[in-house]
This record gives structure tokens, C-alpha cells and sequence, in this order.
């Protein structure tokens, strides 16, 4: 079922549209990344949905009913999330409750759940001020989360993290995913082709490519070849260009990576050639584009 | 409603943590003592540092209660003023500046809610800081002055705690425009003494100004008696004030949290 609905998304800041009238749907249940370079208007987008930036024009639609406060049903996470540094860590997730509408009973309750979940039972009574980014971070997800949201929003929830935070935010984010609807922005892409379902690319404004994680990899995934070599082979990689069935030649070093139209003809006369000519081959390898190749062409395009 | 209270709770939990609930309150207390300490020991001051040729003799008029207690006000239109504006100046710009502003709005709160809690929150401090400071320096005009009577008291710092309110709600207004601290209070004690000057150099045009809530704080201390024109004064601030804390709501509202 359709959770929420974008029309015609638009937001102007003076003279620069950073959303260029954007369309797109999330069904419920989905795990959903938003991708795009620094820029492309993601953070813009999720503020739209948030409902804490009004449009320049378009609507948002929840489950079909065109909605005028979506606050209530959303959780927000941002980027660099802030807090009262004078309270507890419980105290504020007791404070995010009652703002969202909990009575104080249910707020506490709540908020013990949820410190638990996101392990942070026994800091719950320090200053929130004296957090570290990771235990920050993770009472960000907890206030989003104290009002059971039926859409998780989530801007770029990793990138500020080292290591074992992010593993620890990308845990909880699968465990979350079974209850709730989320939709979270990143560019960092390997942890999108880990968790998400659907994904959404926007670039400069505009989303270029939406759809199933692997529906859109199966439509833009290429045959590719990757050769390399123990000295520098310029000159061939540079005459393959023109075989009928090479669309695309990248050499960086001594690697040279092939996108092919014609897999199984392409391999056997670039073989050939490479006998032929005796090339000092270290590396042969056929594979396929990832969601990076892909993100790269629609970035450069 | 409800997020009134729980907005309303937050702000009188963080002026007592950050002790902002202790210290302003000490400010126009010492304030409010100074005046008639200084009062009563003025003779002695003057001998003790004066150095006058001998055998002068100096009629030194002992200031009546209600003097003193004027004079208190008018430090309080000072000092007071300048206090209450500093410490109010970042009620809303510091809480957009670090984020935690769109960290509440992202919940479902209604604008006016916040706005108004924050103005709930300010006059809370005000008035309590101006009546324990009023008190007690009433105390002390009783003790070493002279006694003045209960009801001009409760009558004139009811009027005066007017005026405080209205320069609060200012501050109000410009944190809600400005982000940077300063120049909120800058242009917050700038705008409150150019209403003051105004009023009292264009007095017989501006009956109905703010800034004569001082001037009938006077009237009623030293007379005990309103001038007519009080009414009008006052509906004037009211209507000010409602449409400054209205503003703010719709400014509040245009901007953008959380960047």
C-alpha cells in the first residue's frame, strides 16, 4: 500500500531551486534510501516530508489523503541532531513523547523501551551533553521513535559515524525496518545496497532513476571487463575502443575496466587480441556495474 | 494545551538548572536594597568622605519612603531592564541557532505553543524577580526610612510590572527575527529606550505609550492617585503586546529550523 505520495515537489531558496518539482511514492513496509551527491537536494526533500519546511509548490500526500500536519506520523532523525545538553538522556526522550502527544505515563514507559533498544539504560541519567557522537546518534533514532511513527525519517544516520557506530545504527535500522516504514538518505552506497529495498536517486534537484534495489540494478547492470596489466598497455586499450561491441573504455593505471554490450563476443576477440599480441596480462576478470557505476553515470551525466 | 504546559515545564526546569532562576532574582533584590540603605547612611557617607570645612551645616532633606522607593523603580528601569534583556536575548535565536528548536518543532507542535510558553516562561522570571526585589526593598524603606502604605506598593508594581512585560515581549520579538544574541539585545534595549525618550520628550502626545506605565508608577507611588489617561496606556500596551507575541508566532513560522 501507497504510504505517502510526492507531487510535483518543489522548494526555491531566492534564486536556486534545490528541488526541481520532484514525483515519487514509498509503499509501506519499505526500507527506502534516498541517494545523491552533496547538494542534490536530499536533505531538502526530507524536510519537505517532514513537514518542518513548507513547499514553494506541490503536495504530500499520506496514504492518499492529501495531509496538512504529516508531523504526527513521522519521526525525523537530522543530520547533525541536537539536544537540551542540560538534560538527562531520559528526560528528553520523556519531553520528545509528550511533545508527539503521549501522556506522561506512556512517555516514561516508552522511553525506558526504547533506551533499552538502543542501549543506552545505563547512561539514561548523564547529561546528554556529555555524550559521545555514536550514543548521540542514538538517541536521535530513540526520540524519532517514541511516538511509533508509521514513516521513519532518516538523514544521512551514518556518516558522521566511525566504524562501529555506524554497524550499531545499520543493526538497529534492520531491526526498526520490520516494524516501521523508513526512508533515509546517504551517500555512502554500499550501506544502501545493504539495508534498503527501493532506492531513489536525485541528482541536482531532480530524482533520475526510483525503484527496487534490484529491479533498477537489474536494468542498468552491464556486462564489464576488467583487465590488468604488469606494465602500461595504452595504446591497445585505447584501439579496443572501436570494436562494435565496446561502449565504454576506462583505463586508470594499469587497469583497464570494459563495459561490454556483447559479453560473450567481446571476451573471446579481446582474448584472442590479447594472445595475439602477447600483452603482459596480470588480471582477467568478468563482472558486472554496481550501484557506485551506476550512481557515477547519473552523477557525471 | 498540553504542549503549552510540557513546553511551559522545560523552560522553569532549565532557569532553575542554569540558575538563571536564583541569579536575577538576586540582582533586583540588591537593586531594591541599595537605594534605601544608601539613603539612610548618606549623612554619614558625606562626613566620612566629604572633608567639608568645619562648622558648616548641611540640610540634608530626608528622602520620604515613596522617593526612595522611586528611585528603586527607576534603577529597575535601568539596570533591571538591561539584565532582563540579556539574559532573555537567546530565548528563541540560541535555540534555532543550535538546531534543538527544529528538534521540538519536528514533534507536533503547534508554533503558537512554543512561542508562547517562551513568553510564559520570561514574564514567570520577570515578575518574580520584580515583586521579591520590590518586597524587600519596601522592607527596608519601612525600616530605615519610613513606613509607605500596602496599597501603593501592590498598586504601583502592578503598573510598573507592565512596562517590564511589554520590554520582555520585545525581546521576545527580536530573538524571534535575529539569531545573533547580541544584536538581539542591542536592538531590544535600543528600541525600549527610544520608546522612553520619545515619551518623555513628546509627553503630551504620547499619553497612551508604553513607557508611561514609569510614569504612572511615579503618580501612584507619590500620590496615590491615576491619571486618566492610565486606561488608555494601558489598552494601548495590551493591543501591543498581543500583536508583537502574534508576530512573533507568524515569523516564527516562516523560518526555517534546523539548517
Amino acid at each position: 500500500m501507497e504510504l505517502i505520495k510526492a507531487n510535483g515537489l518543489v522548494k526555491r531558496f531566492g534564486n536556486t531551486n534545490a528541488v526541481k518539482g520532484i514525483n515519487f511514492h514509498i509503499e509501506e513496509g519499505r526500507c527506502v534510501a534516498l541517494l545523491g551527491p552533496n547538494g542534490a537536494g536530499k536533505t531538502t526533500t526530507l524536510k519537505m516530508l517532514s513537514g518542518l519546511l513548507e513547499p514553494t509548490s506541490g503536495s504530500i500526500d499520506f496514504k492518499g489523503e492529501t495531509a496538512k500536519d504529516l508531523r504526527r506520523f513521522i519521526g525525523y532523525l537530522p543530520q547533525y541532531p541536537t539536544f537540551f545538553n542540560w538534560m538527562s538522556g531520559k528526560e528528553f526522550l520523556v519531553f520528545a513523547g509528550q511533545l508527539a502527544k503521549l501522556n506522561r505515563k506512556e512517555a516514561e514507559k516508552r522511553s525506558e523501551e526504547l533506551l533499552e533498544r538502543v542501549g543506552l539504560t545505563n547512561a539514561k541519567k548523564r547529561r546528554i551533553g556529555a555524550y559521545s557522537g555514536g550514543m548521540k546518534q542514538r538517541i536521535g533514532l530513540a526520540q524519532a521513535l517514541i511516538h511509533r511513527p508509521k514513516l521513519l525519517i532518516l538523514d544521512e544516520p551514518v556518516s558522521a559515524l566511525d566504524p562501529i557506530g555506524r554497524r550499531e545504527v545499520l543493526d538497529m535500522m534492520r531491526e526498526i525496518k520490520k516494524e516501521t516504514t523508513i526512508l533515509f538518505s546517504t551517500h555512502v552506497l554500499h550501506d544502501a545496497e545493504e539495508i534498503s529495498d527501493d532506492i531513489l536517486i536525485m541528482h541536482a534537484g531532480e530524482i533520475t532513476i526510483s525503484g527496487s534495489l534490484e529491479s533498477v540494478m537489474e536494468e542498468y547492470r552491464q556486462p564489464i571487463l576488467q583487465i590488468e596489466f604488469e606494465s602500461q598497455a595504452n595504446d591497445w586499450v585505447k584501439s579496443i575502443a572501436s570494436y562494435s561491441f565496446v561502449s565504454e573504455v576506462n583505463m586508470q593505471g594499469n587497469k583497464a575496466s570494459i563495459v561490454l554490450k556483447d559479453m560473450v563476443k567481446g571476451k573471446q576477440i579481446l582474448l584472442q587480441d590479447i594472445v595475439d599480441r602477447k600483452l603482459p596480462v596480470r588480471k582477467f576478470e568478468i563482472s558486472q556495474t554496481t550501484l557506485e557505476d551506476l550512481f557515477m553515470k547519473v552523477v557525471k551525466a | 494545551m498540553t504542549h503549552w504546559v510540557v513546553l511551559y515545564r522545560k523552560e522553569m526546569k532549565e532557569m532553575v538548572r542554569n540558575y538563571k532562576m536564583l541569579w536575577i532574582p538576586i540582582v533586583f533584590i540588591l537593586l531594591g536594597v541599595m537605594q534605601p540603605v544608601s539613603a539612610y547612611y548618606m549623612p554619614e557617607i558625606l562626613d566620612t568622605f566629604g572633608g567639608l570645612p568645619e562648622g558648616t551645616i548641611i540640610e540634608m532633606p530626608t528622602p520620604t519612603g515613596e522617593e526612595v522607593l522611586m528611585d528603586v523603580i527607576s534603577n529597575y528601569g535601568l539596570l533591571g531592564v538591561f539584565i532582563l534583556v540579556l539574559s532573555a536575548m537567546g530565548v528563541v535565536s540560541a535555540e534555532r541557532q543550535s538546531g534543538v528548536a527544529g528538534m521540538v518543532m519536528m514533534k507536533p507542535v503547534p508554533y503558537s505553543s512554543y512561542i508562547l510558553a517562551k513568553w510564559a516562561g520570561l514574564l514567570t522570571i520577570t515578575l518574580i524577580s520584580l515583586f521579591i526585589g520590590y518586597v524587600i526593598s519596601w522592607y527596608y524603606t519601612s525600616l530605615l526610612i519610613e513606613p509607605v502604605t500596602f496599597e501603593r506598593i501592590f498598586q504601583s508594581v502592578v503598573i510598573y510590572s507592565i512596562w517590564l512585560a511589554f520590554v520582555v515581549t520585545l525581546t521576545l520579538l527580536f530573538s524571534t527575527i535575529m539569531k545573533g544574541n547580541g544584536s538581539v539585545a542591542f536592538i531590544t534595549i535600543f528600541v525600549v529606550f527610544a520608546i522612553s525618550t520619545v515619551t518623555s520628550i513628546l509627553g503630551e502626545y504620547m499619553k497612551w505609550s508604553p513607557a508611561m506605565m514609569t510614569e504612572y508608577t511615579g503618580q501612584v507611588l507619590l500620590s496615590g492617585e491615576l491619571d486618566s489617561n492610565f486606561l488608555l496606556a494601558f489598552i494601548t500596551t495590551m493591543a501591543i503586546i498581543i500583536v508583537v507575541l502574534f508576530s512573533s508566532i507568524q515569523i516564527f513560522k516562516q523560518k526555517e529550523l534546523l539548517e
